[in-house]
Order: C-alpha cells, then sequence, then structure tokens
C-alpha cells in the first residue's frame, strides 16, 4: 500500500542517487555488519532477483556519481526501488540508535561521544570509497560543515523507518535538481 | 462492541476508539467509526479528540516529515486548521488549537527524536488495515525546484543571470567600438541612382 503512494514512475535522479548511496553508508557507519545486514535483508525481502549476491548489490550502490570508482549505467527503477527498501529495512532495524542520537533527553556528554564515533566511522569510510575531490564529499570531511550534515543525514534516517518510510524517502529522492 | 487500536513508538502513545460498520460490509475488528483518539507523548500533557482533530494532526505532522526529508523545515497547518506544527531552531513546535472559545492554543516542544516516534506512529495509523476510516492525508510527492531554491546560496543562484547580463553588456561595449563603416560617395551614389528612361 505504501508503494502506491508514490505517483512518480521515472529513475532516480543523479542527487537522488547520491543521497541513497550516502545513507546505505551511514547505516554501515552506525553498524558495523551493515554490509552483511544489507545482503541479509536483500535475501530476506526477496529481492534476490534485483540482487543476486553481494557483487551486484555493491555494483549498484557505485552509481553513485561521488563514489572513487562509479559505473555509468543508472539503477533501474526497480533496482532503486530495491536500494530504498533496504535502507527502509536498515533504518529500521537501526531505529533505537537513531533514536538516542537525535534524543535531546540523552546526557550531553554521551551524546557527544556517539556522535564523534558516528562521524570518525563516516568520514574513514568516506576517505575509503568515495573521490575526496568532489564538494560533496568534502563538505562532510570539513570539521565545521560535517557535524550539520550528520545531524541531517541521521534525521532523514530516522524518518525514512517504518511503514510509511518508503514512500516518504522515495519522494524525497525523487526532488527535482535545485 | 467498541474497539481500540494502539499505536505505540518509545515516546508516543496513540489509542483510537470506534466502532465497526457493519452496514458498510467491514469485519467486527474493523474500526469503520472513529469515536475519538488518545495521544499521549512522554513527559507532556495527554490530549484528546475526535475524527476531525486526528486528521488535522495527520494532514500538519506527515507532510511537515516529507519536507524535512528534503531538507525544508516549514511550518504545515492552516490558522484555521486545529493542529500547526513549526520548525524551532532546536527541534520542533507542536500547536493545538481548542475548539472551545476563550481557551488558548496548547504549544508542545518536540525533539527530533520525539517527532521521529509521532510520525512512526501516524504512519501506523495511516496504512492499518483494520481502521477503514477515511483519513485523508495527501500522498508523499517530490517537490520543485522553486521550494528548493533555499539549498543553493543567493550567490549562487544569482551567478547565472549576473554573468549572463555581464556577458551581453561587455560584448555590446565591444561591438559599439568596432568603427562604423562610411557612407559611400561618388560612384557609389551614381551606381544605385535609378536610371531614368526616354
Amino acid at each position: 500500500m505504501a508503494d502506491a503512494l508514490v505517483h512518480p514512475q521515472r529513475p532516480l535522479p543523479r542527487r537522488g542517487l547520491e543521497r541513497l548511496d550516502l545513507l546505505l553508508l551511514c547505516a554501515e557507519a552506525l553498524d558495523l555488519n551493515g554490509g552483511e545486514a544489507m545482503v541479509w535483508l536483500s535475501e530476506e525481502m526477496g529481492l534476490t532477483d534485483l540482487f543476486p549476491n553481494r557483487v551486484e548489490l555493491w555494483k549498484r550502490r557505485c552509481s553513485n556519481p561521488l563514489r572513487r570508482t562509479t559505473r555509468r549505467d543508472l539503477p533501474t527503477e526497480a533496482e532503486a526501488d530495491g536500494l530504498i527498501r533496504i535502507l527502509n529495512a536498515l533504518a529500521d532495524r537501526l531505529y533505537p540508535m537513531l533514536r538516542s542520537l537525535l534524543s535531546s533527553a540523552e546526557s550531553p556528554q554521551m551524546s557527544e561521544q556517539r556522535w564523534s564515533l558516528f562521524q570518525s566511522r563516516l568520514q574513514e569510510l568516506l576517505k575509503e570509497r568515495f573521490n575526496q575531490r568532489r564538494g560533496g564529499v568534502q563538505r562532510l570531511l570539513d570539521p565545521e560543515a560535517a557535524p550539520q550534515l550528520c545531524r541531517e543525514l541521521i534525521q532523514t534516517m530516522a524518518l525514512s523507518a517504518g511503514q510509511g518510510g518508503f514512500a516518504r524517502l522515495k519522494a524525497s529522492l525523487m526532488d527535482a535538481a535545485a | 462492541m467498541k474497539l481500540s487500536s494502539r499505536y505505540e513508538q518509545t515516546s508516543c502513545r496513540l489509542v483510537i476508539e470506534g466502532l465497526p460498520d457493519l452496514s458498510a460490509g467491514q469485519t467486527s475488528q474493523t474500526i469503520g467509526i472513529l469515536t475519538g483518539f488518545t495521544l499521549a507523548l512522554a513527559g507532556k500533557t495527554e490530549m484528546e479528540g475526535k475524527r476531525e482533530h486526528l486528521q488535522a494532526l495527520m494532514q500538519a505532522v506527515i507532510p511537515y516529515a516529507r519536507q524535512l526529508l528534503s531538507g525544508l523545515a516549514r511550518p504545515c497547518g492552516a490558522d484555521d486548521q486545529p493542529v500547526a506544527i513549526r520548525p524551532l531552531a532546536q527541534g520542533h513546535q507542536l500547536e493545538l488549537r481548542s475548539s472551545q472559545p476563550d481557551t488558548p492554543p496548547l504549544a508542545l516542544q518536540l525533539d527530533d527524536a520525539e517527532l521521529a516516534d509521532l510520525v512512526r506512529c501516524l504512519d501506523r495509523v495511516q496504512l492499518d488495515p483494520n481502521l477503514a476510516v477515511p483519513l485523508e492525508v495527501p500522498a508523499p510527492q517530490p517537490l520543485r525546484r522553486s521550494e528548493l531554491r533555499h539549498r543553493l546560496p543567493l550567490t549562487r543562484r544569482l551567478a547565472a543571470p549576473v554573468a549572463g547580463v555581464a556577458a551581453l553588456l561587455v560584448s555590446a561595449a565591444l561591438v559599439a567600438l568596432l568603427p562604423t563603416p562610411k557612407p559611400q560617395t561618388g560612384s557609389g551614389v551614381a551606381a544605385t541612382a535609378p536610371v531614368r528612361s526616354r
């Protein structure tokens, strides 16, 4: 039913692809076994036709132009939907962690520790896999701009979790280029 | 027989009460007529309302969450609606306006985690197959370019038109510097003069 709420039937624009892959990378930064969890969730959700193995899943993610090595072929609509569905399930699984990061009820010390751990893991993954000459990657590595951007990514994941999250996230990834 | 559905998410609890609408062919476990709801947010006043209040809550909060995903924090819910939500410097403010006269609106401050909890509860309400009450909430849609102008700073937005106008002015100035061709005299005039025949 949630799927039917999204009207547009067209492939994800470039910016949407970048954001989707970045959000999947955030899931990996939050969970050390995030990469394995993606493969496992893909199998559990019956997406083996789209992503028969981890290499195919990896190849789809490499359509992100911000990657160090990118692929020219863009994911089809079904593949993009599959990736969004995996992110939706990951966000649901990681929701308690996302919530604790966003909550103002947590002690400031504990909250600061959690944020710095998440940011350092995300920056490690960015340096390892992304092209550091791109402006979007440089902003995420900039000590001044990174905290706000990381908060926006975590908030996006939290609002993408649950039953209505798929339709909401897909609509936001289809936004027109600014 | 009165039915109730409960939706819980960490700091938020939403209980919907109603009756099955057997005349519409619904099962006895489906709420077809909503008689009321209770919303409890941790550490805040518990609220009660009717169907129109729940619909106003969903029509304000779900589109607000949709816009936040695109990095657009702007108020949702008109002044004449019972519920509105607006962004604050830190968090969000949910405004509940009572239908009773002389009752000031209730403003509740939510942090990002509490907002996410409320959105998840409302999503479950919207997609619950055992709730057949028509609650009209707009389907999430991609935002248009005009709605996303805030993403680019003013200087970058103005860069292209300013550069275009500057290029036009420079090229006009260069064309103005070219020498004006002098009017041709003598043979040229004679050649173009009409020949009168007798």
